[in-house]
């Protein structure tokens, strides 16, 4: 086992590794940038080192500073987190040559599932369904109109090196798809740094579903059954919960099975998510996330597996300890994530300095966060502030308890707005409440179909 | 989320709300800047005059007390360009900007620090061969008097 972990991340998920790796005996190192200094996961940790300015490219997404960080307090190891650094191939190979362990899933895996168009084709080749498509990147125009005639619309028009739900387009009219194309490949080239697109059929009203695997590098692997995300907002998650709700339990364990038996084909190793459209009785395979994601905690709520721990014990080449029988998931769980946006402003991210910070607890309730009193939300991060959890015997009682727990939460400060209050509304909608939800339904309650 | 990319957009919006700021004649009381689905909003509970006064008060020696020359990466420090060699700066030099003042090893990349302060060297603050982090303060320098 490590003797030193770096963590190369900031906010929540930072304090969440450096909690696992407090309880597991080993050392923990943040790396923060001067924005950070003294934030939440700097009085956590065994030690910390700044690394560089607020903006992301010379602190959080620099390779050097981070290992430079790593050499220096004898870390062994490194956790990614998600975003950052956490899906970059270059990263995972840099920390390999110099003798560090990336926690996750081999360089070559992630470059492999990382392309999109490539983990399409390698997960079709696997066994998992996926949507009708193109079988490589259109190489222009014409070839894409070519390519969506022959899928039929909606299509969508999807980065090849897209993530975080952002470089996407629907098509609906064929008459759109030549300004799309160029539209997307160029805002592809200016985000990712990468033009390709691919071409999917864009299914309209569709579950989100989602599939947590754990496979580890001596032959074990399972998955730790799935999670609904259908709550969306332009692709971005705003609740998920397990077990997925109004769909056949049968057709979720095979999800599940098929999700699993793909990634034990082509040699993943470490914890992923196989994303899944789910439409009627099929399911699409749609990407493969080879980090910890966001809405971990809900999984860890229902099968009380620490998913950090894991990781770290599969990283450090020990064997994963658990058989498909061993995973009993019981009961239902749910994550709102508490984003500082103004809903009533196209959700436009808020900054300011938090007066009055006070989560939520009580039972079966569980808070991720970062936040206190007299911190300051600064524009140079992403608006997630807390993550609040709740488990219940059934759906609606963990639904129930998601909504006491949001009505205690206090967040204020001077210009600081959250989503809190359209998360309840959420709660409230009869479609949600009765599980015939899509992943439309935000856009339907916002108004913005 | 925080997803490169999102990094990436936010970044850019936050430089642009940075310039929209300094380009600002009068101090601003709210700055919104949008690019795509990324924007960003900053808000001051009032005009920010208050904090330059305090600047004011600040005592006046203060302006002419000790400055660093800091760390501008995590690295390995080094005074001289060689093992063996003479280093950059002695202590009691008197130094300019942009003079080199030491190696900043990162990745086996050597990268010369400059000084962005003028004065005389009046404590090397960290020894040869040091691990530093970000900002760390490797000289002190006492601003020649003028």
């Amino acid at each position: 086992m490590f003797d030193t972990v770096l963590i190369a991340n900031r906010g929540e998920i930072a304090l969440r590794v450096a909690r696992t790796c407090r309880e597991m005996g080993i050392r923990s190192v943040a790396v923060c940038s001067t924005a950070d200094l003294g934030s939440a996961v700097t009085r956590v940790v065994d030690e910390v080192v700044c690394i560089g300015p607020p903006a992301p490219r010379r602190s959080y997404l620099n390779v050097s500073a981070i290992i430079e960080a790593a050499r220096r307090t004898g870390a062994q190891a490194v956790h990614p987190g998600y975003g950052f650094l956490s899906e970059d191939p270059d990263f995972a190979e840099v920390c390999a040559a110099e003798g560090l362990t990336f926690i996750g899933p081999s360089p070559e895996i992630m470059a492999r599932l990382g392309d999109k168009a490539r983990a399409r084709a390698t997960m079709a080749e696997a066994g998992l369904p996926v949507l009708p498509g193109g079988e490589h990147p259109p190489e222009d125009a014409a070839e894409a109109k070519e390519a969506a005639d022959a899928i039929g619309y909606p299509v969508i028009l999807k980065a090849v090196a897209g993530g975080g739900g952002r470089g996407m387009k629907v098509v609906r009219d064929p008459r759109d798809l030549i300004r799309a194309f160029h539209e997307t490949r160029a805002a592809a080239r200016a985000v990712f740094g990468d033009g390709r697109l691919y071409l999917e059929r864009y299914v309209e009203s569709a579950r989100h579903v989602e599939v947590q695997v754990l496979l580890d590098d001596l032959g074990g692997g399972v998955h730790l059954g799935e999670r609904d995300c259908s709550v969306q907002r332009r692709h971005q998650k705003l609740m998920e919960e397990t077990p997925a709700p109004g769909l056949d339990p049968g057709l979720t364990t095979h999800i599940c099975e098929a999700a699993v038996k793909a990634a034990a084909a082509v040699g993943f190793t470490g914890a992923g998510t196989f994303e899944f459209l789910v439409d009627g009785t099929d399911f699409f395979f749609m990407e493969v996330n080879c980090r910890i994601q966001v809405e971990h905690p809900v999984t860890e709520a229902v099968t009380g597996i620490d998913l950090i721990q894991k990781q770290i014990r599969v990283a450090a080449g020990l064997p994963l300890g658990l058989s498909q029988d061993d995973v009993v998931p019981a009961g239902h769980a749910i994550e709102c994530r508490v984003n500082t946006e103004a809903p009533e402003r196209g959700f436009a991210p808020t900054a300011g300095t938090l007066t009055d910070f006070r989560p939520p607890g009580g039972p079966f309730t569980r808070v991720d966060t970062h936040g206190h009193t007299g911190m300051t939300i600064t524009p140079d991060y992403d608006s997630l502030l807390a993550k609040v959890i709740t488990w219940g015997e059934d759906r609606e009682a963990a639904l129930a308890r998601m909504d006491r727990a949001l009505g205690e939460f206090v967040v204020e400060g001077h210009g600081v707005r959250t989503t809190t209050g359209l998360l309840r509304d959420v709660l409230r909608e009869p479609a949600f409440r009765a599980a015939r939800h899509d992943t439309m339904l935000l856009a339907r309650m916002l108004g913005e179909t | 989320m925080s997803d490169p990319e999102s990094e990436i957009v936010v970044d850019e919006v936050v430089r642009g709300a940075e310039r929209l700021l300094r380009a600002s004649p009068r101090p601003l009381r709210r700055i919104v800047v949008r690019s795509g689905a990324a924007s960003v909003e900053l808000e001051w509970p009032s005009a920010p005059a208050a904090t330059a006064q305090e600047d004011e008060s600040v005592p006046a020696e203060d302006t002419t007390s000790v400055l660093y020359v800091r760390a501008p990466m995590v690295g390995t420090f080094y005074h001289a360009p060689e093992p063996g060699a003479d280093p950059f700066v002695r202590l009691g030099d008197l130094i300019e900007c942009g003079l080199q003042v030491g190696v900043l090893e990162a990745m086996k990349i050597m990268n010369p620090v400059e000084a962005n302060v003028a004065g005389r060297v009046a404590e090397v603050l960290v020894p040869d061969g040091t691990q530093v982090e970000y900002e760390q303060p490797l000289l002190a320098i006492e601003p020649a008097s003028t």
